[in-house]
C-alpha cells in the first residue's frame, strides 16, 4: 500500500497559487491605471500568495509521485477549495475594503465559489480595481478549479480523470473529446468565448469597460456579483436583456453549448435535460408572470420581471433587480424550489442539478407504478440511456444530504437570529451558489450580509463550499468513518 | 369499520346523557345513521371481495380513511358546535389521523359529549395506523412484516414472530388497550378526576394531542406531566417491541434494538438542547427548563402536540428544532407519524454507505440494520417515500400561501399536519389553533393530514393514470 500522496496534492494546490498570483496582475494593472491607490495591497498580496504558491510546489511538493487515488481526490478537491479562497482574501484584507477577517473570508468564498453573496454594501464606491478582481476570482471558480490543472497534470493519467469527476462530480458529465486535456481545453475555449462575447456586446451597449468586464465574468460564472447596489438594471435596459440571454445559458451544460458552438444543432434538442430545463424555465415564467399578474402588476412590467428572475434563479445566477410593487407568496415558493432544483449537470450553475432531479422524478413515478403491476420491469432512462440503480441511488442519498444541510445550516441561522423561512431560504441560496435572491428579501431578511453576526457568515461559508463541491468530497474529508477507513493502511505505508 | 365507529359515537352518549349537556339527540342520530352505513358497506365489501386485488386495496383504504372523517366530522354538525362542514371535516380528519390541529379557540365550553369524541377519534385512529401498515405494506413489495414487527430484512429470517395477521392485530391491540387502561389509572392516582384522565390518555397515547383544556397539559400538576411525557414516549415506540418486552420475550428486542437506540437518543440530545436553550434564553429556572423540556419534546418527537406551554413564544431555534423532530418521528410501527425513526436511520446509514463506496470502489458495504443487510426493496422504498414527502410539503406550502397565509404559518401548518403534529408556527401554532384558516387552506391541510397518514404513496397512487387502466 502506497503512502497517502500528500505531495502531489500541494504541489496542485501550489500551482493554483501560482495562477492566482498571475491573476492578481490584472487588477494591479487597473490599479496603477486608473490611480485608485490600491497598487500596493495588490502587490503585496500578490507577493505573498506566489512565495505561498511556490513554497508548496517547489518545497512541500517537491518530486512528487503523478497518481492519484480516490480518496486523494476528494483532499484535492477541498484543498483546492479552501487553499484559493483563504488566499484570495488577502486583497480585501490589505485593501481595506471589508470590516473584519470573516468579512474578507466570505467575500472571498462567496467569489470563488460563484455565490454572489456580498458584505458590501455599495459596491459603485469600490475601486475599479477591486471590483475586476471580484469577478475575476467569479470566472476562476465558474468551470471548477480543479479543471485549470487537469489539462496541465497530462502525467496524472487515470488520476486525472478522478479529477475531473470530482469537479463533476456525480453528475457523469461527458467528456467532448476522447482525451481528457483536449476536452478540457475545449471547455475552457468555449467559456472564454461566451464570455468575451458578453464583453462585447456590453461594450458595444455602451456600458463601461470595468463595468462590461466584470458583468460578463460574474454572468457566465453565473456567479452574480454586481457592481451597483440597486442590481443589473443601473447598466440600462439594453444590457439587462442582454445578460438575461447570458444567464440562461450559462445554466446550460457547457458540453451542449459547445455543440451550439461549433453548429452541430440537430444534436442540441436531443439532450433531456436541455429540454427540461427550457420548459421548466417557460412554466415557471408563466406560473410567475401570472402571479404577479393576479397580484396587480402591469402585464409587461410582470413579464420582463419574470424572465430576468427565473433566468437568474435557474442558472444559480442570483442578479437581483428592483421587485415589482406586489410580491406574490407563490413566486417565492416556487423560487426556492428553483434554487434547490439548480442548474443543469456540467454547467457553471449551483443546486441539486436537473439531472439528478430527472432521475428522481422519473425514478418515483416508476415506482408508483411498480407498486400497482409488481413484475414490470423499468429502467430510467436519460438521453436514451439507461440509468444504473447504484447511480440512482447515489442520487437519493445526494438529495438527501443536500436537504440535510439546507436544514442543519438554517438552524444555525436561526440560532443568530434569523427568522425560520428566512434562515432556510439563506441557507438553500448559499448552499446552491445563488446568493442574493429577492427571496430572501421577502422573508423578512437582507441581502447586505454584513449586517449578519459572524457565526452565521462562517455557516453561510461552509454552505458554499459544501454546495460547490457537491458534499460528498467535504463529507468524506471530515467524516470518521473515513479516517478509520484511512489511517491503519498510512501506518502500514 | 364504520360500525366500530358507530359504535363509538354512541359510547359518547354515555357522557351526554351523564352530563345532561343536551346533545344525546345529534349524537344518537349520528352514530345510527354511521352504524347503518357501516352495515350497507359491510354488505357490499363481502360481495366485492372476489375482486380483491392490489389496487382495491389501495382504493378501499384511501376510502376508508376518507370515509372515516366524513362521518366523523357528522357529530361536530349534528349537535351543532360547529356550523361549516369544512371546519367539521378538519377537525374530524385531524381527530382520525390523530394530528391534534383544532379549530376550536377554546375547547372548555364543548359539551363534554364532543370533548370524548375528539379524544375517541384519535384513539381509533392512533390504532387505525398500525393496522393500516399491516394491511399495506405487504403490497408493497416489501415483506409483510418487516416494517412492522421487526428488523429492516423481514421477520420470516428468524422465524420466531407469529406469521399472521390477525393474532398480529391482537397483539397490538392487547399492547394498546393495556397502555391506555395502565395510564389511566396512573392518572387517577395522581389525583386526576376519571374524565380528564380518560381523555388525556386517549389523546396521548395515540399521540394525537387533542386536549379538553385551552392550556393543554399546563393545566396539569407537575407529576401528572410527567406521567404524560411517559405515555407520549411509548406510544412512540414499536409495538410488537413492547409486546416482547410485556411477555418477557427479551431475546426478541435486539431486532429492534438500534431503531430504539436512535429514538431515545435523538430524544435526549434534543432534551438537552431544549432545557439549556430555555433556562438560558427564555429565563426559566433549571428545574422548570428540565421539566418543560423533557415533557414538550416528547410531545414533539412522538408527534402528539400536547403542549406543555405556549411554545410560539419560545426562541426561534427551538421552534425550528421542534419542526425538524416532529419530521422525524417515533419508531416504525407506533402511532406516531413523521417520516419514523427507522427511517431517518436507513438514510443515514445509506449515505455513510455512498461515502465509503466511494473511497473503496470494490468493497461490499451494504445499508445494515440491526447488523442485518437493508434489501434494496426496502432501502428504495425509504428513498422513495423521503422524496415525496418532502414534495408534498413543498406542495403544500405553496397551496397554502395561495390561499393567504404566511410564509412562516404555511410551512408550520403543512409540516404540523402532514407529520400529525398538530400545532404550527405562529398564530395557528402554540395554544393558538387553525380557525382564521380560510376554507380552502384547511381543506388543503385536511388533505394533508391524510397524505402524511398515508405515508404519501397509498394516496398518490390513485393519481397514476395506469392504476385506473384495465
Amino acid at each position: 500500500m502506497r503512502r497517502f500522496n500528500w505531495k502531489l496534492i500541494a504541489q496542485v494546490t501550489g500551482v493554483l497559487l501560482l495562477y492566482l498570483a498571475a491573476g492578481l496582475l490584472l487588477p494591479l494593472v487597473l490599479s496603477i491605471y486608473e490611480r485608485d491607490g490600491m497598487q500596493f495591497a495588490f502587490a503585496v498580496s500578490g507577493m505573498l500568495i506566489l512565495m505561498a504558491g511556490l513554497f508548496l510546489r517547489n518545497m512541500v511538493g517537491g518530486k512528487a509521485e503523478y497518481r492519484l487515488r480516490q480518496d486523494e481526490s476528494y483532499w484535492l478537491t477541498v484543498a483546492a477549495w479552501v487553499v484559493m479562497p483563504l488566499f484570495g482574501a488577502l486583497p480585501y484584507l490589505f485593501t481595506g475594503v471589508t470590516q473584519s477577517f470573516t468579512d474578507a473570508l466570505f467575500e472571498s468564498f462567496s467569489g470563488f465559489t460563484t455565490t454572489g453573496s456580498s458584505v458590501i454594501r455599495h459596491p459603485e464606491e469600490l475601486p475599479p480595481s477591486i471590483l475586476a478582481y471580484r469577478a475575476l476570482t467569479q470566472w476562476v471558480g465558474g468551470l471548477g478549479l480543479l479543471l485549470f490543472v487537469v489539462a496541465l497534470l497530462r502525467r496524472l493519467g487515470l488520476g486525472a480523470g478522478s479529477l475531473y469527476e470530482a469537479e463533476f462530480s456525480g453528475t457523469q458529465q461527458r467528456k467532448l473529446h476522447p482525451r481528457l486535456a483536449q476536452s478540457v481545453t475545449r471547455m475552457w475555449t468555449i467559456y472564454g468565448l461566451l464570455t468575451a462575447t458578453l464583453w462585447g456586446l456590453l461594450m458595444v451597449q455602451g456600458v463601461g469597460l470595468v463595468d462590461a468586464f466584470c458583468t460578463a465574468c460574474s454572468t457566465v460564472s453565473t456567479g452574480g456579483f454586481t457592481t451597483h447596489s440597486e442590481g443589473i438594471t443601473a447598466l440600462g435596459v439594453h444590457p439587462t436583456s442582454t445578460v438575461t440571454v447570458f444567464m440562461f445559458f450559462s445554466g446550460v451544460n457547457v458540453a451542449i453549448l459547445y455543440r451550439l458552438f461549433t453548429l452541430r444543432w440537430r444534436h442540441l434538442w436531443r439532450d433531456g435535460e436541455l429540454r427540461t430545463y427550457t420548459l421548466l424555465f417557460v412554466c415557471s415564467v408563466a406560473l410567475c408572470t401570472t402571479a404577479f399578474f393576479l397580484e396587480g402588476n402591469g402585464f409587461s412590467d410582470s413579464l420582463h420581471f419574470s424572465i430576468f428572475h427565473i433566468a437568474s434563479t435557474m442558472s444559480t445566477c442570483g442578479y437581483h433587480m428592483p421587485v415589482p410593487t406586489h410580491w406574490s407568496f407563490v413566486v417565492s415558493v416556487l423560487t426556492f424550489v428553483l434554487i434547490v432544483i439548480g442548474a443543469s449537470a456540467g454547467s457553471t450553475g449551483g443546486g441539486i442539478k436537473l439531472r439528478r432531479i430527472i432521475i428522481m422524478v422519473k425514478y418515483i413515478a416508476n415506482y408508483l407504478t411498480r407498486m400497482i403491476h409488481p413484475n414490470v420491469v423499468f429502467h430510467v432512462k436519460v438521453n436514451n440511456e439507461v440509468v444504473e440503480s447504484d447511480y440512482i441511488n447515489k442520487v437519493f442519498a445526494f438529495v438527501f444530504l443536500y436537504i440535510v444541510f439546507i436544514i442543519g445550516g438554517g438552524f444555525v441561522l436561526t440560532m443568530c437570529g434569523c427568522s425560520i423561512p428566512n434562515a432556510v431560504c439563506m441557507a438553500a441560496a448559499n448552499i446552491s451558489n445563488l446568493g442574493p435572491s429577492p427571496l430572501i428579501n421577502t422573508m423578512g431578511g437582507s441581502l447586505d450580509y454584513a449586517v449578519l453576526p459572524h457565526v452565521a457568515k462562517w455557516t453561510l461559508t461552509l454552505l458554499m463550499l459544501a454546495g460547490r463541491v457537491e458534499l460528498f468530497a467535504l463529507l468524506a474529508v471530515v467524516s470518521p468513518a473515513y479516517w478509520r477507513l484511512r489511517l491503519p493502511k498510512a501506518r502500514r505505508g | 369499520m364504520l360500525m366500530v365507529e358507530g359504535l363509538m359515537i354512541l359510547s359518547c352518549l354515555i357522557p351526554a346523557f351523564h352530563f345532561g349537556d343536551g346533545t344525546w339527540r345529534g349524537i344518537t342520530l349520528s352514530g345510527l345513521f354511521t352504524l347503518n352505513v357501516g352495515l350497507l358497506m359491510l354488505v357490499r365489501y363481502h360481495s366485492a371481495r372476489t375482486m380483491h386485488d392490489r389496487r382495491l386495496a389501495y382504493l378501499l383504504v384511501v376510502l376508508m380513511w376518507i370515509v372515516l372523517a366524513l362521518f366523523g366530522a357528522i357529530p361536530f354538525m349534528a349537535t351543532g358546535v360547529l356550523t361549516s362542514f369544512t371546519d367539521a371535516l378538519f377537525e374530524s380528519m385531524s381527530g382520525i389521523t390523530s394530528t391534534g390541529a383544532t379549530v376550536f379557540a377554546s375547547v372548555e365550553w364543548l359539551p363534554s359529549s364532543i370533548l370524548l369524541w375528539r379524544s375517541m377519534t384519535q384513539w381509533f385512529g392512533g390504532f387505525g395506523i398500525v393496522l393500516l401498515v399491516l394491511a399495506l405494506v405487504p403490497s408493497m413489495g416489501i415483506n409483510k412484516y418487516s416494517l412492522y414487527t421487526a428488523e429492516a430484512s423481514g421477520a420470516d429470517n428468524t422465524g420466531k414472530q407469529t406469521t399472521s395477521t390477525a393474532s398480529t392485530v391482537r397483539q397490538t391491540l392487547g399492547v394498546y388497550i393495556l397502555l391506555t387502561l395502565l395510564f389511566v389509572f396512573l392518572l387517577c392516582k395522581s389525583g386526576m378526576q376519571l374524565w380528564d384522565a380518560v381523555n388525556i390518555t386517549f389523546t396521548n397515547i395515540s399521540s394525537g394531542g387533542f386536549s379538553i383544556y385551552n392550556d393543554s397539559l399546563s393545566h396539569l400538576t407537575h407529576l401528572q406531566q410527567y406521567i404524560v411525557a411517559l405515555a407520549m414516549l411509548l406510544s412512540g415506540v414499536n409495538f410488537a417491541m413492547l409486546y416482547n418486552l410485556l411477555t418477557f420475550h427479551w431475546d426478541r428486542l435486539r431486532h429492534k434494538l438500534e431503531q430504539f437506540r436512535f429514538y431515545i437518543g435523538l430524544y435526549l440530545v434534543a432534551t438537552v438542547f431544549v432545557a439549556i436553550a430555555l433556562s438560558t434564553h427564555m429565563g426559566y429556572s433549571a428545574a422548570d427548563a428540565a421539566r418543560l423540556s423533557i415533557v414538550q419534546t416528547a410531545s414533539v418527537l412522538t408527534t402528539t402536540g400536547s403542549l406543555v406551554a405556549d411554545t410560539s413564544y419560545w426562541w426561534v431555534p427551538v421552534t425550528y428544532l421542534f419542526v425538524i423532530l416532529s419530521l422525524c418521528g417515533g419508531m416504525a410501527g407506533s402511532t406516531t407519524g413523521g417520516l419514523k425513526a427507522m427511517r431517518v436511520l436507513i438514510l443515514i446509514r445509506h449515505v455513510r454507505k455512498i461515502l465509503r463506496d466511494r473511497l473503496h470502489p470494490h468493497a461490499v458495504n451494504p445499508v445494515r440494520l440491526n447488523r442485518t443487510p437493508v434489501s434494496s426493496h426496502l432501502l428504495t422504498n425509504v428513498m422513495v417515500i423521503f422524496m415525496v414527502y418532502v414534495m408534498v410539503i413543498f406542495a403544500g406550502v405553496m397551496m397554502l400561501m395561495l390561499c393567504g397565509i404566511n410564509a412562516t404559518e404555511s410551512i408550520g401548518a403543512a409540516i404540523a399536519c402532514i407529520t400529525g403534529y398538530g400545532p404550527g408556527l405562529g398564530i395557528s401554532g402554540g395554544f393558538g389553533c387553525y380557525a382564521h384558516f380560510t376554507t380552502a387552506a384547511k381543506l388543503i391541510c385536511s388533505l394533508i393530514m391524510l397524505l402524511g397518514r398515508l405515508e404519501c404513496l397509498t394516496l398518490l397512487i390513485l393519481f397514476i393514470p395506469s392504476f385506473w387502466r384495465r
